[in-house]
């Protein structure tokens, strides 16, 4: 198989894309002392907006840095991976919803699909904080550093993961 | 930050970002349906991440070409609540912070827009509620930086093997055992 035709493929077998992930994972934190992010760019930038709303909160003087950080940067890198991946296997479309199931329960509204996307990823970043990472910084970075917490993290996530799904999706798909 | 530092970062970044979008985890159906045990995409991409990243790190420590592991603090309430309140946000929307970015890769929008706004109103009211809410979770049961192998005084390998143990009879049973019924449409 040549590498063109599989670096273009549509998908890749999870195992192969995870152990992918492993891959980096490693380089990452054995090569850059980094963990991977995804939460904490967004934490990184919170405080231009934030030390105006806050100017004394001992967060952004003390506990995260504001500015153009490393996590900012593993940000744009993660969007340009994702972008290039797509173009290079014709998945990249322009798209303002999911297209199959979200509208089959929550119903085709475009509004309602971005305030619910607000309200959920507002969720997740307030609670990457509490927990102390996200999937990418705690769940995979710790877990292949084999941090205790890191499992705890994912017992979590799907003890909370479930009975959400469970609920929204109590009436099944209509 | 310099040139050089600058690259690196964007590098592996853009790593993330490729298997991310090559394993869909982009997509909203993929992240949901993990927690609807339709599609098990989720937990076959997790373990075989940490499988090969636990390895990878734990092979470069021992061989003396890796030090300083920035290994995240344990505090174990903090955890398990934010991990609890993260699972359901996951659920909901149908990514977490890092798919976010992927899945705005791929020209979606909600993510690209609502998505990256809402993460961010998340990540300054954090900051604005952190001396109150901080204290509460990260000050019980901190264990500080361990390791599992620290934590229970065995040999880190020994940590490696248990989990490969565990990750391979995983995928046994996704791929052929009692779970197989909900194995991911992708295979």
């Amino acid at each position: 198989m040549k590498l063109g035709t599989f670096l273009a493929r549509k998908e890749w077998s999870p195992y192969v894309a995870g152990a992918g992930l492993g891959l980096t994972t490693t380089v990452s934190m054995a090569v850059f002392h980094k963990r991977l992010s995804g939460a904490g760019a967004y934490q990184h930038l919170s405080g231009y907006a934030g030390r105006l709303i806050a100017p004394d909160s001992l967060y952004w003087k003390h506990v995260v840095p504001t500015g153009m950080t490393w996590e900012v940067y593993l940000l744009v890198g993660t969007f340009l991976g994702a972008l290039a991946s797509a173009l290079l296997s014709k998945q990249f479309a322009i798209r303002t919803m999911p297209e199959t199931q979200w509208s089959d329960v929550f119903g085709p509204s475009v509004v309602r699909r971005w305030l619910l996307v607000f309200v959920g990823t507002m969720v997740l970043e307030l609670a990457a904080g509490v927990a102390g990472g996200c999937t990418a910084s705690l769940a995979v970075s710790g877990g292949a550093a084999a941090a205790p917490g890191a499992f705890l993290f994912m017992i979590g996530m799907f003890g909370g993961g479930i009975p959400m799904a469970r609920f929204l999706y109590r009436g099944g798909r209509r | 930050m310099n040139g050089m530092g600058v690259l690196a970062p964007l590098l592996v970044g853009f790593a993330f970002g490729w298997v991310l979008q090559k394993g869909k985890l982009g997509r909203y159906e993929t992240i949901v349906n993990v927690f609807r045990f339709t599609d098990l995409t989720v937990v076959k991409f997790l373990v075989s991440a940490l499988m090969v990243g636990m390895l990878g790190i734990q092979a470069l420590v021992s061989l003396g070409l890796a030090e300083d592991i920035p290994i995240p603090s344990s505090h174990l309430v903090g955890n398990l609540l934010g991990g609890l309140v993260f699972g359901a946000g996951m659920a909901l929307a149908g990514f977490c912070p890092g798919t976010v970015a992927a899945g705005a890769g791929e020209g979606r929008l909600d993510n690209a827009i609502a998505g990256s706004l809402g993460l961010y109103t998340g990540a300054v009211v954090f900051g604005v509620a952190y001396p109150r809410l901080y204290p509460l979770v990260a000050t019980v049961a901190n264990l500080g930086s361990v390791t599992l192998a620290r934590a229970l005084q065995v040999d880190a390998w020994l940590v490696v093997i248990l989990f490969w143990e565990i990750g391979l009879l995983l995928v046994y049973a996704i791929e052929r055992g009692p779970f197989a019924a909900a194995r991911g449409r992708a295979s």
